[in-house]
């Protein structure tokens, strides 16, 4: 038997039907055989039992039988499934042909929205989806300790091995200290970034080095012989030509011989800062309150986050117990590696992009949606006359949604092209905040995303206009204009519109938002003058600088090159503004007593030379700057900013009063003077509490010299400039590496980098947005006067005023943006809560960007519409008569 | 005397039935046993995978009808592809039994 196809369209052969099949054929054969041999004189039982002996083993056969016909019926599916296809795509591929400005808009605006969301996706799968590369990545914690100011501060050696050797959470622990070293020997001494670790460090993140070994624990014991390296893949390769035999052979760092042991692998990523890598033996003895480890942690199997809490803030509650004076007040934060890596802000702002990025997608697919809907009301005869020919609905659908899917594959095609191109570009361009940007890549993850977007956006924009299509089939036959099923198609138009000038609204504010906040961040005040001023690091080695010579050589440094021409003013600070070290001590005030945590106080700190404040422009507010005379040996002496003074002494002079450093029964410092606040951590949050020591009473080893010039920005810093600045350097100490030298503005505009790119990606966005708004408006206002020719016409020679017939068309346009414009409005309104912690400044559902944005989009949408309108009005009665 | 068909002879023996015209299955064994005067016997269920399996290559068609006695019968057709089958087996099976022949009445090894 054979059934036709389209009882079979849609699902799996029955299995029952071929078992029926089977059964009825064989007991045919068994009736005929019984009933000759009954007609040859049998006896019927026992011409029945003949008739089964003969045909041999009937659950056999019947089994057999069966199989077979299941195997068949599968077959002929696949065969009928594979040949519609291909009918579906060579139909589909003429389709395209026929229609190549429909076809080419259509694959545009997809390759655009597809290549769009396969970019962020990629971004959204290497920074936030994919897990980290280490074996169980989510085992992996993070350790501060934490005061009632800050909750990342870091860890005292000793707190750190009773941490480690107290806790019954994790299967180890270890820790990190950043140091810097000068490399000697071939060519120029370099600075190299080095993290001391402990050896528990690379067993604990999984890691075998990919030459040589890492260090044993014996190595990091205090006083163990350990003058090893490990050296990071960069280095390897950058200094010594990746040479294989590099393991073994000894170097030359600030002055001491070590031995290489190993080198890591390439793609090992945990601190990129670093050159290489060093043993850590942190000190049992050393003091409480002096917190430099970074710690890093693993959890045994089967402890949950909040059990280690516990467990942590039990040893910390112990630790405060035993050790008041250093410990009261400190606790242990734990957080998870994924958390501390990529961190909630940038997850958010991934998702919110994600989010924006899908909405794009979405409009391109209501453009396409509407332009395969003008185009079906042309295709309607040949629905019509496929449907007369006897294919059915469903069939239909099915041809319909092949061509939309090729449509969509098109465009992923171009998408891939254009997402590989805006990848490579993100990558050189994007900010440097942003974790693991150098992951993303456009891998099977990422192709396979692309092809799910594909088929997924081909059904969507497809759908619709298919099934309208098939609707309108017959009418389209029986009337020969097809107008009932034009009406019903305009209505789909029309609430396609409104959709799409919706989610443009979305977009546009969302865009808004976001360059009104970075617009308000740009004018916040730093509190310091980034002009003109070029930072260069320079390192006075303990070994050759004691202390006492750096009082004096880092001074002799500075005013060689207040010498040069064209610097206005030298200075000098430890901590440069947006730079990685933070320092940040607590004190308490001489003379007030503390109570409970609520007391506490603590605040960033930095040790600066006396031109420090005029190079970077920070004015004095009372008392007086730092001199030369502030030196060892004399009052110990403090400045503060004005957000401490106003915290502390709100109203009062806080000049000649006293703090002690490190809280109760640390050391008196008096203050002389207060300076102007500023932003030099975080330009978004308020100006947080300063104390500045002199350098003469502090005199720390790494300083970035600060220089004033005349320069401004546009000029940079010339190169003559800078050579004169390193030629100074060099003249006071030849053993100095070379300094690299950089203009302070960099780290001021590195500040605002990632609201910068979020801003610009979202204007992008929301550029294309308005474009396919336009797209879409335009499309519908031109099809709608194409239909409506002949009545225009008749409007004119009536005696209608072609302005009139312009207001006419444009009215519509009107009604469909304001009510996109409405429905956008609420969902914005709704939607924008989630920018909150990515705006500055802004509310995010501030009344201006709102307003300015519906004008806008009003206004946009308004001369979308003029052009078809225009036409309209110079539509020629004479010729309308003749059309249709 | 009868005889058990040889291994992959039902094939041919049912194309060659069907190629007078559709037939049922049960007409098939009918066929070659009037055919062969009863000397060829086949095992009458093997006739069903072997009639199912053709179907599947595509050499037979079935479809239902009626039965010359008025019932639901399965009737198999040849298709083009089994008529060419049919032509290629036959030749195949006419050298074999030339080979087989001449070897039987050779006189005298040379």
């Amino acid at each position: 038997m054979r059934r036709s196809g389209h009882r079979r369209l849609f699902r799996f052969p029955l299995r029952g039907q071929v078992d029926q099949d089977v059964d009825a054929e064989l007991r045919f054969h068994l009736d005929e055989r019984t009933e000759e041999l009954i007609e040859e004189g049998m006896a019927p039982a026992a011409a029945r039992e003949e008739a089964l002996r003969r045909f041999g083993d009937l659950a056999r056969i019947t089994g057999a039988c069966r199989e077979i016909g299941r195997h068949r019926e599968r077959e002929v599916w696949w065969i009928e499934r594979w040949t519609e296809l291909r009918q579906d795509l060579v139909h589909a591929s003429r389709q395209m042909r026929k229609a190549p400005l429909f076809t080419l808009i259509a694959i545009l605006t997809l390759a655009l929205g597809i290549g769009a969301t396969t970019t962020i996706f990629s971004v959204v799968d290497a920074v936030v989806l994919r897990p980290l590369p280490y074996p169980e990545p989510d085992r992996l914690m993070r350790l501060w300790e934490t005061n009632p100011q800050t909750d990342d501060f870091s860890v005292s050696d000793p707190n750190f091995l009773d941490w480690r050797h107290a806790n019954r959470s994790f299967t180890d622990m270890a820790a990190i200290r950043s140091a810097s070293l000068t490399l000697v020997g071939d060519g120029e001494p370099v600075r190299l970034n080095a993290a001391a670790v402990t050896a528990s460090l690379f067993p604990l993140l999984g890691v075998q080095p990919a030459l040589g070994r890492a260090f044993l624990p014996e190595e990091d014991r205090p006083g163990g012989a350990s003058q090893v390296v490990v050296l990071s893949h960069r280095l390897w390769q950058s200094r010594f030509g990746a040479d294989p035999g590099i393991v073994g052979r000894s170097l030359r760092l600030d002055g001491r011989s070590f031995t290489v042991l190993g080198v890591l692998p390439a793609g090992f990523n945990f601190l990129p800062w670093a050159d290489l890598w060093m043993p850590l033996a942190p000190d049992a003895a050393a003091d409480r309150t002096d917190k430099w480890l970074d710690v890093v942690a693993r959890l045994k199997p089967g402890v949950s986050m909040t059990q280690a809490r516990a467990d942590l803030d039990g040893i910390g509650r112990r630790l405060a117990e035993r050790y008041p004076e250093s410990n009261r007040d400190w606790g242990v934060r734990i957080v998870s590696f994924p958390e501390w890596i990529v961190g909630p802000r940038v997850t958010r702002t991934m998702l919110v992009l994600f989010a924006a990025v899908g909405l794009l997608l979405l409009m391109a697919c209501v453009n396409v949606s509407n332009l395969l809907l003008a185009r079906a009301s042309v295709r309607g005869r040949e629905m019509g006359l496929r449907a007369a020919l006897g294919a059915g609905r469903a069939r239909l659908i099915r041809q319909l949604l092949t061509e939309s899917v090729l449509l969509a594959g098109c465009g992923a095609v171009a998408g891939l092209g254009l997402a590989h191109g805006a990848v490579r570009l993100l990558k050189a361009i994007g900010p440097e905040g942003v974790p693991r940007l150098d992951e993303i890549r456009l891998d099977g993850r990422v192709l396979a995303f692309t092809v799910a977007a594909a088929l997924l956006t081909g059904l969507l924009f497809g759908l619709a206009p298919a099934l309208q299509a098939s609707r309108a089939n017959l009418y389209a036959l029986l009337q020969q204009g097809g107008r009932t099923a034009l009406v019903a198609g305009r209505r789909l138009r029309d609430a396609l519109v409104v959709g799409e000038l919706a989610l443009a609204m979305v977009l546009v504010t969302g865009a808004g938002l976001m360059i009104g906040s970075f617009l308000r961040l740009q004018r916040v005040d730093a509190g310091f003058d980034p002009e003109g001023v070029l930072a260069v690091q320079v390192e006075l080695p303990d070994r050759e600088y004691p202390p006492e010579r750096r009082i004096v050589a880092l001074p002799e440094m500075l005013a060689r090159i207040a010498a040069l021409p064209g610097v206005q003013a030298t200075g000098a600070t430890n901590a440069p503004p947006f730079g990685a070290f933070r320092p940040n001590i607590n004190f308490t005030v001489d003379g007030r007593e503390t109570q409970g945590p609520e007391d506490f106080l603590s605040a960033d700190w930095r040790a600066v030379t006396p031109g420090f404040f005029r190079t970077m422009g920070i004015p004095l507010r009372r008392g007086r700057l730092f001199t030369e005379a502030d030196r060892d040996g004399s009052l110990e002496t403090v400045v503060i900013s004005q957000a401490l003074a106003d915290r502390l002494w709100s109203g009062e002079d806080p000049v000649g009063r006293r703090i002690l450093w490190g809280g109760t029964g640390g050391h008196p410092l008096t203050i002389v003077g207060v300076v102007g606040d500023v932003r030099d951590v975080d330009l978004e949050a308020a100006p947080r509490s300063v104390l500045y020591l002199p350098y003469g009473q502090c005199p720390w080893a790494q300083m970035t010299l600060l220089i004033k010039t005349g320069l401004i920005k546009s000029e940079g810093s010339p190169a003559g400039l800078t050579d004169a600045i390193r030629r100074e350097i060099r003249a006071q100490d030849a053993h100095l590496p070379i300094p690299e030298i950089r203009p302070l503005g960099e780290s001021l505009a590195g500040a605002v980098e990632a609201p910068r790119f979020r801003m610009l990606l979202f204007a992008l966005f929301a550029t294309v947005a308005l474009l396919l708004a336009v797209i879409g408006v335009y499309g519908v206002m031109s099809f709608a006067v194409a239909q409506r020719t002949r009545e225009i016409g008749v409007r004119l020679a009536l005696g209608a005023r072609p302005w009139s017939v312009v207001a006419l068309v444009l009215r519509r346009g009107l009604v469909l943006t304001c009510a996109g414009i409405a429905l956008g409005w609420a969902v914005a309104f709704a939607l924008t809560r989630f920018l909150a912690s990515l705006l500055y400044g802004t509310a995010p559902t501030d009344a201006a960007t709102f307003t300015t944005v519906a004008l806008l989009l009003s206004a946009v949408a308004t001369a979308a519409g003029l052009f078809p309108a225009s036409r309209a009005a110079a539509v020629d009665p004479r010729l309308t008569f003749g059309a249709d | 005397m009868k005889m058990d068909l040889l291994q992959g002879t039902l094939d041919v023996l049912v194309l060659k039935a069907l190629s007078w015209g559709p037939l049922h299955g049960y007409a098939v064994v009918r066929w070659i046993e009037r055919t062969t005067e009863e000397v060829l016997r086949i095992e009458e269920g093997a006739l069903y995978p072997a009639l199912h399996r053709m179907e599947r290559r595509g050499w037979i068609e079935a479809e239902w009808g009626m039965s010359e006695k008025n019932r639901k019968a399965k009737f198999y057709r040849l298709t083009d592809l089994g008529r060419r089958e049919l032509h290629a087996e036959s030749a195949t099976w006419h050298r074999y039994a030339q080979a087989v022949g001449k070897v039987l009445q050779a006189v005298q090894a040379v």
